[in-house]
């Protein structure tokens, strides 16, 4: 029981990556249509604005300029580069998506797929081929609660992904603007006839994607703390994975199929011999699709997508 | 008597009227030109020795000899090219229009002999040039056999790594297991010599293996599609590269290696020869106008009598069966396969051959792949910048031309061979 | 006019013939095969750094003295992607192309191991510095390498456990697609159930490339009952692994294999690694001689500590010196120097590399001394044991 009681604890905290990425997907999906294929490369450049700007509010509170407690700097770092790395995704909307708005979509994903490669390389030549480490801001503490470990990073990721996903969704419910992209998910052609501001709400949901992703990456960082360019290649295809496995274009779904991912991937290891791992995890994606063809909450051929 | 036209004018309209074959045989005298004088040239041009990829390497590493290469260049290729195809525009013509009243096998053979000639005496340069070529034309395969998925049929099928991989593996087991000795019957069973007889049957399990492989994502297909589907086939990628990691019979993540020296440029060239002519017949042919119906609009082929289910499962299984002959020819070319090979990264690789050249098109997978190769190749020297000029063209030729290069073209082997000009001058 | 065009490239063609005659003083060229981009661009760039750092003195000392006479060196450095294709065009293009006199590289087994059969093929010598994989070496001649094997590696820290430690059971935890930490994993797993009797590595667990997760793993592994967690895992996935194992309740001894060797590893680990073990080539912290200077050079160049990957392509590139100084005097003709070379590296013995002594003696795999190091209370590497074949 503790031992599946421990693995539920990780498969959360795995989880809650899927989650945040598959969002960031699936914001953009029900608008445009359209997988951004930089994302996962969106949430690797936001791990890395996090180290950096975390790295200068240390300095800055060490020399004494800012004299601010270690967790307001997290605090701090989460938003500053959230805030940053939506400008990275609205670049990225505008120099790689705009101009294909009437194209096919697939020369899209090609795009996007190639704004990732620069954006891995770009990294490469800027800050060299070494790894960085996140630096460790709060201290590790860990919780023996009968067998089963937790640590204090573990419950603030999750509690901050899920805090984050509850922010979208009363965003999206609750605001003019989250208004215009649920209508525009609802009717791209229609709805910019009745003076929605078509490329803002884009250009809105790229950096709201983006500053998922952002989270994502230092939340990352925070438990893993090592980040490479490459990082976000993999990541970004299985949480592709989870955003469409949970129904395209619809949040509840996304985060519930990144948390399902993360169970799936955890669990197998944990039932199965670990070498068997994707295979026997991906075989299982593999049959839920063959079952259900259209993921947990989405639609077969309807123009209604959910936000 | 009207005044002379521009000479680059009339440049143009003469060169419009040589043929293929006339190009063809320009392209064979300048490579056989290079073969023969190729080394004192260069040296008497001031380059250390023949240029390998048209100068383009040696411009990028010693920029002061740009002059040089492209004078190389030049009086090797352009200068030779020219003159050979301008001048014998009239002989070409008429040679081309008398072969075309044969039955069509003639022309294209006389027409394919010409171009491996070409091919081979360039390549007999130096044999990094023939690794390129042979890596090129396994990389036209691919993308040929792709394009049939995502172009013709409008999917966007992400598991070609994967029956490549199956392709690659099951070619290996067979002639490494018959022709090496020491592994998987103790002993060679067969001969050595008897492995190029075998090398074609066993090419052809390779890619009926991946056309197995292909059910897998063929079936789901019949009631999803579109990103659906995408995620199908990428879930069959990770499956068929775990799978190949956890096989001890294959070694794992070691991969395999010793595969014997069967492929040759020949071997490749007519492989590759054999892909195109049969893609091209095969997207032609009704199953390919269903392809497209079914990529327009499911519904409606379903209601004009298209079998969708028929025209699915025979595009994948075809598709597949391509890159896994392709897959088998990649890893005898290179000796040696592992299952890191085929991951994402080869997989981006592809689908960027597929979109830059143009979906829908044969041409545009030939020139798609050949272009993405060859650059990749030349623009090495440029070391990590590549990875940033590379992606930036792509994303220009995506603004531009959202389809691709040449998209929705159709290859007329008749139209392409045909005589530009009468025998009596006329067009 | 056009017979003017042609009269004037003939012209040209005449000037530059005359002026920029190709410089044709004998070089020897060497290729770095490296990679740069691609998975592991960290490898790419301690290759290039290490060899340019050797290219640096062979310059200062105005070239290589081959008998009586000194050449000057080229280094041709390319970029094999970390792919295997890519190795092995670029492995025919410096051989056939750039006519190098040798190889230093490719460093990763995926791409060592196809790039080992052209260079054979071509009877270039080649050596690749950091490929572990019996196949790289097998029945090929002319390829070496210059680090020890796993089938020898595996034992040595299945034997330094058991007689240190006194443990019984042990758990392994590896990457099961990259055949490096797999195949140690596989090495250490027999030599610990010769020692020990079957079942005595109680848990035999493996992730995937890039994964960042272990906690499955590790959970299971905790609750095996193992006493000692021996993982063969890169420097970047060490950090993770070790911070993980603590953060879920793991207190007992974890030992590594050479590829810890990194000043990486302490850097992105912290104190989680210090008081863990691993065998390895050098040990950085109590470097004395050559090695230290090694250290120090690079370290003032590049600003950290050089990984092994850069002190093996070091001891390489010395390899390569010797070999070529061995041959007694270049003919001039590619095809018998590179012979000469061959030869001339078969027979290394006892080279006093910063890595460790080598001898070859007639065969391609050197016979080389594994150093048992501990991360000690202040992150340093100090050396703890040494463990000759």
């Amino acid at each position: 029981m503790a031992i599946f009681l421990q693995n539920l604890v990780n498969s959360l905290q795995w989880g809650s990556f899927y989650a945040l990425i598959a969002l960031g997907y699936s914001m953009v999906y029900s608008i445009l249509m359209l997988f951004n294929f930089a994302h996962g490369d969106i949430f690797m450049v936001g791990g890395y604005i996090g180290v950096g700007v975390s790295f200068g509010l240390l300095a800055l509170s060490s020399s004494g300029i800012l004299a601010i407690p270690n967790w307001l700097i997290l605090v701090l770092t989460i938003l500053f580069s959230m805030f940053l790395t939506s400008f990275v995704g609205m670049i990225v909307e505008r120099v790689g998506y705009r101009p294909l708005r009437n194209a096919p979509r697939a020369s899209a994903a090609i795009t996007g797929l190639m704004i990732g490669i620069i954006l891995e390389t770009g990294n490469l030549i800027l800050l060299g081929a070494r790894r960085v480490s996140f630096p460790s801001l709060i201290e590790t503490a860990t919780y023996d609660l009968g067998g089963v470990f937790v640590t204090n990073k573990k419950i603030m990721i999750v509690a901050v992904s899920l805090l984050l996903t509850l922010a979208l969704h009363q965003f999206i419910r609750r605001t003019k603007w989250g208004m215009a992209m649920r209508a525009m998910a609802f009717d791209f052609v229609a709805v910019p006839l009745m003076g929605v501001p078509v490329n803002k709400v884009i250009a809105l949901t790229f950096g709201i994607g983006s500053a998922l992703a952002a989270a994502a990456g230092i939340l990352f960082g925070i438990a893993y703390p090592v980040l490479d360019p490459y990082m976000g290649v993999l990541f970004g295809w299985k949480a592709f994975v989870a955003a469409i496995l949970g129904g395209r274009g619809s949040i509840l779904g996304a985060t519930l199929a990144g948390f399902l991912l993360g169970f799936t991937e955890i669990f197998v290891a944990m039932i199965f011999p670990s070498t068997l791992r994707d295979l026997i995890a991906y075989s299982i994606i593999l049959l839920i699709l063959t079952f259900r063809p259209h993921g947990f909450f989405g639609e077969p051929y309807s123009a209604r997508l959910r936000l | 008597m009207p005044p002379p036209a521009p000479i680059s004018r009339t440049f143009r309209a003469r060169c419009s009227r040589v043929p293929l074959l006339g190009w063809l045989s320009g392209a064979l005298a300048a490579v056989v030109l290079e073969r023969f004088v190729g080394t004192p040239l260069a040296l008497a041009v001031g380059l250390p020795k023949i240029p390998a990829l048209f100068g383009i390497d040696i411009m990028l590493k010693k920029p002061l000899l740009i002059p040089n290469a492209v004078l190389y260049t030049v009086l090797i290729y352009l200068l030779p090219i020219a003159a050979v195809a301008l001048s014998t525009a009239f002989l070409t013509n008429r040679l081309a229009g008398g072969l075309m009243k044969l039955p069509v096998a003639v022309p294209v053979a006389v027409h394919l002999g010409l171009l491996y000639a070409a091919l081979h005496f360039w390549a007999d340069v130096s044999d990094y040039r023939s690794l390129v070529l042979k890596l090129t034309m396994i990389a036209i395969m691919l993308t040929l056999s792709l394009n049939v998925i995502n172009g013709y049929m409008g999917e966007f099928s992400c598991s070609h790594p994967g029956f490549m991989a199956l392709g690659a593996y099951c070619a290996s087991v067979v002639t490494v297991g018959l022709f090496v000795d020491g592994n998987y019957f103790g002993i060679a069973l067969l001969p050595g010599e008897t492995g190029p007889f075998l090398f074609p049957i066993d090419l052809v399990a390779g890619g009926l293996l991946a056309a197995f492989g292909a059910l897998f994502v063929a079936i789901p297909s019949f009631r999803t599609r579109g990103d659906y589907l995408a995620i199908i086939s990428l879930a069959f990628l990770f499956i068929v590269k775990s799978l190949i990691e956890n096989f001890e019979f294959v070694r794992g993540p070691r991969g395999m290696s010793g595969q014997p020296d069967l492929a040759g440029l020949p071997t490749v060239f007519s492989w590759a020869v054999l892909c195109v002519w049969s893609i091209n017949n095969f997207v032609r042919s009704t199953v390919g106008k269903a392809m497209n119906a079914v990529r327009d609009n499911e519904m409606a082929a379903e209601a004009m009598t298209v079998d969708t289910r028929r025209t699915k499962i025979v595009a994948f299984l075809f598709a597949a069966f391509w890159a896994g002959v392709a897959g088998g020819l990649f890893a005898h070319v290179l000796r040696y396969v592992n299952p890191g090979t085929f991951g994402i990264q080869n997989l981006a690789e592809v689908l960027a051959m597929v979109y830059f050249g143009g979906l829908n098109s044969v041409y545009g997978s030939i020139v798609g792949a050949v272009s993405i190769s060859l650059l990749g190749e030349a623009l090495r020297p440029l070391e990590i910048f590549k990875w940033i000029i590379i992606p930036l063209l792509l994303i220009l030729v995506m603004i531009y031309r959202p389809t691709g290069l040449i998209a929705f073209k159709d290859l007329e082997v008749a139209t392409l061979l045909r005589p530009k000009q009468g025998p009596d001058g006329e067009r | 006019m056009r017979k003017g065009m042609l009269f004037g490239v003939c012209i040209l063609v005449g000037v530059m013939a005359f002026s920029t005659g190709w410089a044709k003083e004998p070089t020897i060229k060497i290729g770095i095969n490296a990679p740069i981009t691609g998975d592991i661009p960290k490898v790419g760039e301690g290759t290039k750094f290490a060899a340019q750092l050797w290219l640096e003195d062979v310059k200062a000392a105005g070239g290589i003295a081959v008998g009586k006479k000194k050449y000057p060196v080229e280094l041709v450095i390319e970029d094999n992607e970390s792919k295997a294709e890519s190795a092995v065009k670029v492995t025919t293009k410096m051989i056939t192309e750039d006519d190098i006199l040798v190889m230093v590289g490719p460093q990763a087994s995926k791409q060592a191991v196809p790039a080992a059969g052209i260079a054979n093929n071509y009877k270039t010598p080649m050596i690749t510095p950091w490929s572990t994989n019996p196949d790289s070496t097998k029945d090929k001649p002319y390829v070496f390498r210059a680090c020890f094997l796993d089938p020898f590696q595996g034992p040595v820290v299945a034997n330094f456990i058991s007689n240190e430690f006194k443990f019984k059971k042990a758990a392994v935890l590896y990457d099961v697609a990259s055949d490096y930490p797999k195949g140690l994993a596989e090495f250490f797993k027999k030599a610990w159930e010769d020692t020990h009797g079957k079942g005595s590595v109680v848990a035999y667990e493996s992730f995937t490339t890039k994964d960042t997760d272990f906690s499955s793993q590790l959970t299971k592994i905790i609750n095996s009952g193992a006493q000692v967690l021996f993982t063969p895992q890169y420097y970047n996935e060490v950090a993770l692994i070790v911070q993980q194992a603590h953060q879920l309740g793991w207190k007992k001894p974890i030992v590594g294999s050479d590829s810890w060797g990194s000043a990486e590893t302490v850097k992105l680990c912290g104190k989680d690694c210090y008081g863990a073990f691993f065998s390895t080539h050098y040990a950085a912290a109590g470097a004395t001689g050559d090695t230290k200077k090694f250290i120090d050079r690079y370290k003032a160049k590049h600003g950290y500590v050089p990984d092994d990957v850069a002190a093996l392509t070091w001891d390489a590139m010395m390899l390569v010196q010797k070999a070529i100084q061995g041959t007694g005097g270049l003919t001039g003709d590619l095809k018998k120097d590179r012979d000469n070379v061959r030869t001339a590296l078969s027979q290394v013995k006892k080279f006093k590399g910063i890595t460790g002594e080598m001898t070859f003696a007639g065969k391609n795999d050197p016979s080389k001394c594994a150093v048992i190091v501990k991360i000690s209370d202040t992150g340093e590497f100090t050396f703890y044991k040494s463990v000759c074949p």
